[in-house]
């Protein structure tokens, strides 16, 4: 028998749900008050996260990148100002900070966890760094308390790119608290995914929520229509996947708990490999949220090949460090370097782990990655040393 | 004998919902659409992408059809949709874009939003779209880009507007966000010049339930930089293709993806949009009609029958009249939603206060800032709740109904 294709997107998230979509989309479209976007269903969206985060507000927007945006111009940061970044992330890091008239400096990151090392942040801080951009990354959170410790001490506002990592608990404090503001995202393939386009700012501070509220919706008060206080954006949340999602989040903890499974075991599999150059991220589940599974791999694109031709989809985030990205480099700081970064770059790949993969089909990709690190081990030992004979 | 007899429940029903007219819903539209618009969700589950995804290309397909543009690029609002395609048409930090006065904020805050600078222009009083002559007076040597906006049941004048951009070499986008259908020359609105927008906010002539947006344009290079710059720069396939996600990032983009669900919903209101559009200029005559000869209307929509150049849509049945708040006071209290289009102009919104625009500048726009009303008009709407509507408009004014 052919094992099924296991692709690394998958396609059928919310099959179990489709029943419940088609129901809600059907209500909401002829629904005696035709309100389609930030109306009661938002609201209380909004409510249930806040009480489940213990945040002073929480914001509903139109994505996790327009998240960014909006705390980063809610909190004032603009043409003149700093702000830093991990150099290894995803775009918005760094086009978030440009789009609001700031300029982005990209700090190294940590070689085995590969979110932003503090020790980089530090040495970058000048007088004109306004603000901290710390991001978790694929299934781990940056070191929240060592970031947040050096915000304080310089004066720093710090924004916590937790787009990923919704669920995810350090030392006891939820990932989207740490900072003055963070962020979650909910396009389909995050933990907390939906079918469609959407976001939330959480913050602890109420006026920087306030402020959110009025640049998401045209930089109006909420009261008085067509009245323009700021220049503000059009970010809004839809009501069909606020209905959605408050009905998705009672099985939230589970399918985050079965892909922490998923990762207890792939990481349990795989440490022994790194003598063959295959490293797991760290074990564990504190400050963790498995998101994305991410090896990194000494001879990675054999492995995603070798994984392809077993039926096996695995992907490369990010193949290049941000500051190595067109749209970045000229806004990089002139002779700087990351080595962590382009280190990671190059080996770094993605294994499935969308909490409906079965427990044989995690095996399977387990039973191919071991079958790859002791191919390429044996091949090791096969090379001859020095010139042959 | 009438007084005991109780009126039969479906009547009081019926009564009821002629007494209510809300400004906007399309709740029986939706409702016979649900089959198509099912079938189209049900794809959407078949192929696993709910946004940016092979529902969002059928659309921009059908787009592209029905209005005839090269390209049609969805993304999530008609106010991205401007943002994308000032960017896209290489508007520079600090260059100026002339914006009519009068029109909903996005005409504006859009040019902010890509880094240019607005300056404001009176608009002609006919058709609310910017007056060419207030704009030739407007155009300096920093201004590069014009933008006419096309509002409610008329088209700018692109005749006389695209003359004076040739004269000063200024680059024409269009916000035709409110435009879809309408034509002039034989053009759909948004293709006069680079190219336009179209916005799918739900009480819109072809309206999705939730946002979203798109760009219009013939030129392939303003298409292709619209459709990374959508999706943060990045270049490559991305639309229906999960993997784009890690593609090179070619300059700094935002994310205003569509989604899936509501490509669904206006791919099947595309299909009845002409119907649509038919049944709107009934009922806007039909408005014009029973309104013609009451004392405090000051101006009533001019209908232009449509000709091999010209065809207007009504999107927005707009009037203007005296008291202007107390009217829409006493049409809430009877039941009857009405929207304020808009009550105060582009230079004189706080957001705009450091520009030092002052009373008197825009007498047009002004004008109808302080007189503007909108009534209910979309297909759902009966002519009986038409005659409601104009029958509490006539007796605010007359102390009668007809």
């Amino acid at each position: 028998m052919t094992a099924r294709e296991l692709p690394f997107f998958a396609r059928d998230l919310f099959e179990a749900d489709k029943a419940v979509l088609l129901r809600l989309i059907k209500e909401i479209g002829t629904g005696a008050d035709q309100r389609f976007i930030l109306g009661e269903h938002t609201a209380a969206f909004e409510r249930m996260l806040r009480e489940s985060l213990d945040a002073a507000d929480v914001v509903a927007c139109g994505s996790g990148t327009s998240a960014l945006t909006l705390v980063l111009h809610g909190m004032g940061v603009g043409a003149g100002d700093e702000v830093i970044v991990p150099a290894f992330g995803c775009a918005p890091l760094a086009a978030t900070v440009l789009g609001v008239g700031a300029t982005p400096v990209f700090a190294d990151i940590s070689r085995h966890t590969m979110v932003v090392d503090p020790a980089r942040i530090e040495e970058l801080i000048g007088p004109r760094t306004k603000a901290v951009l710390p991001a978790h990354l694929f299934s781990m959170m940056a070191d929240m308390p060592a970031i947040a410790d050096l915000a304080a001490r310089h004066g720093l506002r710090l924004v916590e790119d937790s787009a990923v990592a919704q669920g995810a608990v350090l030392r006891g404090r939820p990932a989207g608290t740490w900072g003055e503001a963070g962020v979650f995202s909910f396009v389909q393939v995050k933990s907390f995914g939906m079918p469609g386009e959407g976001g939330v700012v959480v913050t602890a501070n109420p006026a920087l929520g306030d402020a959110v509220r009025m640049l998401r919706n045209h930089g109006q008060d909420g009261v008085h229509r067509f009245v323009h206080h700021r220049i503000g954006y059009n970010s809004r949340f839809d009501e069909i996947q606020a209905a959605f999602q408050q009905y998705r989040y009672a099985l939230f903890p589970a399918r985050l708990e079965r892909r922490a499974r998923i990762a207890d075991y792939y990481t349990a599999r795989f440490a022994e490999l790194a003598d063959a150059g295959v490293l797991p991220p760290p074990a564990g589940r504190d400050g963790r949220c498995y998101y994305v599974y991410c090896l990194l791999c000494e001879r990675r694109d054999e492995l995603k090949d070798w994984l392809a031709e077993r039926g096996i989809g695995s992907h490369v985030y990010y193949p290049r460090p941000l500051p190595r990205q067109a749209a970045f480099v000229a806004h990089a700081r002139q002779g700087a370097r990351w080595p962590v970064a382009e280190h990671a770059a190059a080996r770094i790949l993605a294994l499935p782990i969308y909490p409906h993969l079965t427990d044989a089909e995690v095996e399977r990709i387990a039973d191919a990655v071991c079958a790859f690190a002791r191919s390429t081990a044996s091949n090791a030992l096969a090379e001859p040393e020095g010139v042959p004979s | 004998m009438p007084a005991k007899t109780p009126a039969p429940v479906n009547e009081t029903f019926a009564e009821s919902a002629v007494r209510k007219v809300p400004f906007f819903t399309q709740s029986s539209a939706f409702a016979e659409l649900w089959p198509s618009i099912r079938a189209g969700v049900e794809e959407i589950f078949e192929n696993g992408k709910f946004s940016h995804g092979a529902q969002v290309a059928r659309f921009e397909q059908r787009l592209a059809e029905y209005t005839g543009a090269r390209y049609a690029v969805g993304v999530n609002s008609g106010t991205d949709a401007l943002v994308l395609l000032l960017r896209a048409c290489g508007l520079a930090p600090g260059e100026k874009v002339l914006v009519p006065a009068f029109s909903f904020v996005a005409s504006a805050s859009s040019v902010v939003l890509a880094g240019g600078l607005p300056r404001f222009t009176d608009i002609d009083p006919v058709t609310y779209a910017m007056d060419p002559e207030s704009a030739a007076g407007a155009v300096t040597s920093a201004t590069r880009f014009l933008m006419p906006v096309h509002l409610f049941s008329h088209q700018a004048d692109l005749r006389a507007l695209g003359e004076l951009a040739r004269r000063h070499e200024l680059v024409v986008v269009e916000d035709s966000a409110e435009a879809i259908g309408m034509r002039q020359g034989g053009r759909h609105a948004g293709l006069h010049g680079a190219g336009g927008v179209l916005s799918f906010f739900p009480s819109k002539t072809l309206g999705a339930i939730g946002d979203a947006g798109a760009v219009l344009t013939d030129r392939p290079e303003i298409a292709e930089r619209v459709a990374a710059l959508r999706h943060h720069g990045r270049g490559g396939r991305t639309l229906d293709h999960f993997p784009g996600i890690s593609n090179e990032t070619d300059e700094p983009g935002m994310n205003s993806k569509m989604d899936d669900i509501q490509a669904a919903v206006l791919i099947a209101k595309l299909g009845r949009l002409e119907s649509d559009i038919v049944r709107r200029a009934e009922l806007a005559s039909a408005y014009s009609e029973r309104l013609r000869d009451i004392p405090g209307i000051i101006r009533m929509p001019v209908v232009t029958a449509p000709s091999d150049y010209r065809r207007d849509v009504f999107y927005v049945y707009l009037i203007e009249v005296e008291n202007r708040d107390a009217l829409a006071s006493h049409l809430a209290e009877s039941g009857v939603g009405t929207e304020t289009y808009y009550p105060v102009p582009l230079p004189f919104q706080p957001c705009f206060a450091d520009l030092g625009y002052r009373a008197g500048q825009f007498p047009n726009a002004e004008a109808a800032c302080a007189r503007a009303l909108a009534l209910p008009l979309y297909p759902d709407l009966e002519l009986a709740q038409v005659d409601r509507v104009c029958d509490l408009v006539r007796s605010f004014y007359l102390g009668r109904a007809r």
